[in-house]
């Protein structure tokens, strides 16, 4: 054994010392290996925080661990980076409670959470109708009795106050265009109702008034736009405990057994918000939070000059006493003596990095609590009107409760653009087909007197057998219609009802009934795999056909980034390690060419085939367990000083990949342990040709070369 | 007396493409324990190609080489090797030392290949041939650092080291000037007197003959003919080979 080590020895002290006199190569070889193993260390260990980071943000989120659907599904589901407004085409799964049941016999299930993703679009209106409806109330309180007279004539003046600054407005394109930009309908209808004789006549036909109002005037302030909702229909209760990043942040959740609709405050900043007062929140924020300076940053400076360009969407929210007040404050606080509002409002929201915080600060305590700040208010029912399944449209009204937030993630557009409502409203706005739904509309169609027709007869069925010439035709519809008009107004009455009812429901319905899709949060996350197959074999015992996605498929191209990030890493490596092993390769066998004597006269004086074979690994496994180290070592330390430092998600997406706004990588041994594994595997096969190369070197050599 | 070497018909071709070259044609020879045996001849004439056999880093294509008992064409590589690391020592003429070892570390390498010794009685030995060959000042030195002469003791004392019964030497001298060649010679001699360990070396060069117990002398690959050190040096020249006399 002794003798073994003592050959060691001596195999290390030959290595090591071909390797010091032979520094240049050595270097050269060993300056790849550094480099493609310091890579490994600092790639891996980003990917894999950059993934746990992720999962944290997906599981956490929406996803839960597994999502189970309808295997018979035409699409594939994805709960996050889907860009279709609707979700994916998912086959209804009937009953919830059977499948809850079947999934909890799985023993590493520890939650199921009911899900539906849709999408909608929801008008919001624009603040011109805002104002005219306030008017319009006004009017009808007034001809029922109530003294509202002072109110009408303050809205009246708002009215008049809005048509100016749409016709300034006219004026401006007319004058920075040409008056052919400028429709000449528009502009007589402002002219219109600019006149003094319109406004002296208002009173005596207020409502006709208000129409032509609403239908020429409202329509030419373009600051309504729709709403782009989607949303996640879910047991909000089991929703809440199970996605424990989930808080509220205003207001409160939606309360057991009642509908409701819970605004992410993501979007409900990003869109319900006054866009003037969202923009100066994200300037404010990038300054503050990211240290971006307007001076330097490019999106900081569109920003700011399109909040001082678009100061109409304020302006068109101040009656005149609000304008006269606005003046008033914002000639103080500029020191200006400007007269026009809208130049004044124009002029403060020229921000720069020396004014934003105290410009924000003067907006949120003098100005906003005159002004609309939400188009939507917490509190206000939202009409959401989606288009089902099968292609109609249906609405529900739904009280908005508040909004909400997954913790750490509140920067990011991909967490924050899911809304929640509660399941029973999805249902109805999905339009799942359910034996009840099915009984009603049979229901209606028995009171209508409707039955199913051929088309080839459909002709003599509607209007009986072709009439002659001079026959008119068969009144059959006529009875028919009556009989409609009986069942719209029984409806009628019914949807009355059902809109007070409706705002409630037994939450008995939550644990039962159809579903789309549900989460799965798991006991042990490790398990995952095997849960998944537990899953589908549970759903085929139970008479359901499922299909169980991880996390990271179940959120769709937002989860194959990390590995597409890793594939994109595992390449260069392989690259780099390729050319390492041609490069180690190479000057091997250049150094055992110029060692030919010296190996010839090692076999001479005795020196087996196993002992060359020995020193030429021992020579690639040094360089690269020296250069291999040091480079782990190096990537380690990178890796610290990033987890120290942090590396700041630079925009929204990676915010979410990083679940938060920095990454602070950390290091694991298996991290060091693939680098050095791959470093000396390609050290030891790179030694391998030369090795060859040396072992079929015959003793005969040292006879015949010089030294 | 004991054959350490015997050689019997021995022939060797060498394969140049489609051209058979003979290197040797049917040579035989016995050398006995302790000879200092020198093998003559001019260039061409097999003195390397002989040495090779004996030398077992070499096979013969035909007949029979015994070294120390044992026939050589029936063995394989690995125990070809261990005969030479544990029979033969090796002098070659280029002096063949390793580079990165050290002087010491050089004449301990057999050593350590044989894996028999322990730390403590490798140094001594090492130690005692380094006083032996008269260059234990040079023990930490490198091969490079060291002239002609001294790196040829090195290589003596390498040969030596692992007490071998037959030291073969490859033109030991050839790479010396004539004084330092002398020296080498008269430590060879001296060793081969006091160790009693045979010597067999091949030259060209007429002068060092006197040194050799017998003289062997080789001409186109045939064997000449083996005289005394004293016949050979009279004899002087180049031998021719018998097939050339007789004709």
């Amino acid at each position: 054994m002794r003798g073994y080590v003592d050959t060691l020895k001596v195999i290390l002290l030959i290595a090591f010392r071909n390797l010091f006199a032979s520094r240049l190569k050595t270097l050269i070889v060993g300056g790849i290996i550094l480099f493609g193993s310091m890579l490994v260390v600092v790639g891996t260990a980003l990917v894999d925080s950059v993934d746990a980071s992720m999962s944290r943000s997906i599981i956490g989120s929406v996803a839960g661990h597994i999502q189970v659907y309808n295997a018979k599904s035409a699409d594939e589901l994805a709960v996050m980076g889907s860009f279709q407004m609707e979700g994916a085409d998912l086959e209804q799964i009937n009953d919830f409670k059977t499948m809850r049941q079947a999934l909890l016999t799985v023993p590493n299930v520890k939650a199921v959470v009911p899900m539906g993703l849709s999408g909608a679009m929801v008008p919001a209106g624009n603040s011109v109708d805002v104002v005219l409806e306030k008017l319009r109330d006004l009017i009808r309180r007034q001809q029922a009795g109530e003294d509202v007279l002072a109110g009408i004539e303050s809205q009246k003046d708002h009215v008049r106050q809005i048509v100016s600054v749409l016709g300034a407005d006219m004026a401006n394109v007319g004058k920075l265009l040409t008056d052919k930009a400028v429709s000449p309908e528009e502009l007589a209808a402002i002219r219109r109702a600019t006149a003094p004789t319109f406004w002296g006549e208002f009173d005596k036909d207020p409502l006709g008034t208000l129409e032509f109002l609403e239908n020429r005037i409202a329509p030419l302030a373009s600051d309504a736009d729709m709403l782009f909702l989607r949303y996640v229909g879910t047991d909000l209760e089991a929703f809440a405990q199970s996605f424990d990043r989930m808080k509220i942040v205003d207001c409160t959740t939606v309360p057991p057994g009642k509908r409701g609709f819970l605004f992410s405050k993501w979007m409900y900043e990003e869109q319900v918000k006054l866009k003037t007062a969202h923009r100066l929140d994200v300037i404010r924020d990038a300054i503050l939070k990211r240290g971006k300076k307007i001076a330097t940053d490019p999106d900081l400076q569109r920003l700011v000059k399109q909040n001082s360009t678009e100061v109409k969407e304020i302006m068109l929210q101040l009656d005149a006493q609000q304008t006269a007040m606005f003046r008033a404050k914002l000639q103080k606080e500029l020191g200006s003596q400007e007269s026009d509002t809208s130049k004044l409002l124009a002029e403060f929201f020229r921000v720069d990095d020396g004014n934003i915080l105290r410009r924000s600060k003067f907006f949120y305590d003098e100005l906003a609590p005159s002004l609309t700040l939400y188009r939507v208010r917490v509190g206000d029912n939202l009409t959401i009107k989606a288009f089902t399944k099968s292609g109609y449209v249906q609405s529900v009204n739904l009280r908005v409760y508040g909004t909400f937030t997954f913790e750490g993630l509140e920067d990011s557009h991909l967490a924050g653009n899911l809304n929640l409502m509660d399941m029973v409203s999805f249902r109805e706005l999905y339009g799942f087909s359910t034996p009840e739904r099915d009984r009603e509309i049979q229901a209606i169609k028995a009171a209508a007197g409707l039955k199913e027709i051929d088309r080839d007869n459909a002709e003599a069925e509607l209007f009986g057998a072709k009439p002659s010439e001079s026959e008119p035709a068969t009144p059959v519809a006529a009875a028919t219609v009556r009989d409609a008009d009986a069942v719209l107004r029984g409806l009628a009455g019914r949807s009355k009802r059902e809109r007070r009812e409706d705002q409630t429901y037994d939450p008995a319905q939550l644990g039962q009934g159809v579903v789309l899709n549900a989460a799965v949060i798991v006991k042990n996350a490790r398990l995952i795999p095997q849960t998944m197959k537990d899953i589908e074999a549970a759903g085929t015992k139970a008479g359901l056909t499922l299909k169980a996605i991880d996390w990271q498929k179940a959120s769709g191209l937002v989860g194959q980034f990390v590995t597409m990030i890793r594939y994109v890493l595992y390449i260069s490596v392989l690259i780099i390690f390729a050319v390492a092993l041609v490069v180690i390769n190479n000057a091997l066998v250049m150094t055992t060419l110029e060692r030919i004597a010296e190996i010839g006269t090692l076999r001479a004086v005795g020196a087996q085939r196993r002992f060359l074979l020995g020193m030429l690994l021992v020579e690639a496994l040094a360089v690269g367990g020296l250069f291999g180290g040091l480079g782990s070592a190096l990537g380690a330390g990178i890796v610290a000083i990033l987890r120290m430092v942090g590396i700041p998600a630079f925009n929204d997406i990676f915010y979410f990949f990083f679940s938060g706004p920095r990454l602070h990588p950390g290091l694991s041994i298996t991290n060091v342990a693939i680098a050095l594994t791959i470093v000396l595997v390609v050290s030891g096969a790179s030694s391998i040709y030369p090795a060859l190369i040396a072992m079929r070197v015959s003793p005969r050599q040292a006879m015949q070369s010089d030294e | 007396m004991t054959h350490i070497v015997s050689v019997q018909q021995v022939f060797k071709n060498y394969t140049l493409g489609t051209f058979v070259v003979p290197a040797l044609r049917g040579v035989s020879l016995d050398v006995e324990e302790g000879e200092f045996l020198a093998i003559a001849g001019p260039s061409g004439s097999g003195k390397t190609t002989l040495l090779n056999l004996i030398g077992c880093v070499d096979t013969p294509t035909q007949g029979v080489v015994r070294i120390a008992g044992n026939a050589t064409e029936t063995m394989s590589e690995r125990q070809l090797t261990r005969l030479r690391l544990h029979t033969i020592g090796f002098i070659f003429q280029s002096f063949n030392l390793v580079s990165v070892l050290s002087v010491f570390q050089n004449i301990e390498l057999p050593l350590l290949l044989q894996r028999s010794a322990a730390a403590k009685e490798r140094r001594t030995r090492v130690e005692a041939l380094l006083d032996r060959v008269g260059i234990r000042e040079y023990a930490t030195h490198r091969p490079s650092e060291l002239s002609g002469g001294q790196r040829q003791r090195v290589a003596i004392a390498r040969a030596l080291v692992t007490r071998p019964q037959l030291v073969l030497a490859d033109e030991p001298t050839a790479n010396l000037d004539s004084v330092t060649g002398t020296n080498i010679l008269d430590l060879m001699k001296e060793l081969n007197r006091t160790e009693k360990t045979t010597f067999i070396f091949s030259t060209h060069d007429a002068r060092v003959w006197s040194y050799a117990s017998s003289v062997v002398r080789l001409a186109d690959g045939q064997l000449v003919d083996r005289v005394s050190a004293e016949e050979a040096v009279r004899a002087g020249g180049v031998p021719t080979a018998p097939a050339a006399r007789t004709s």
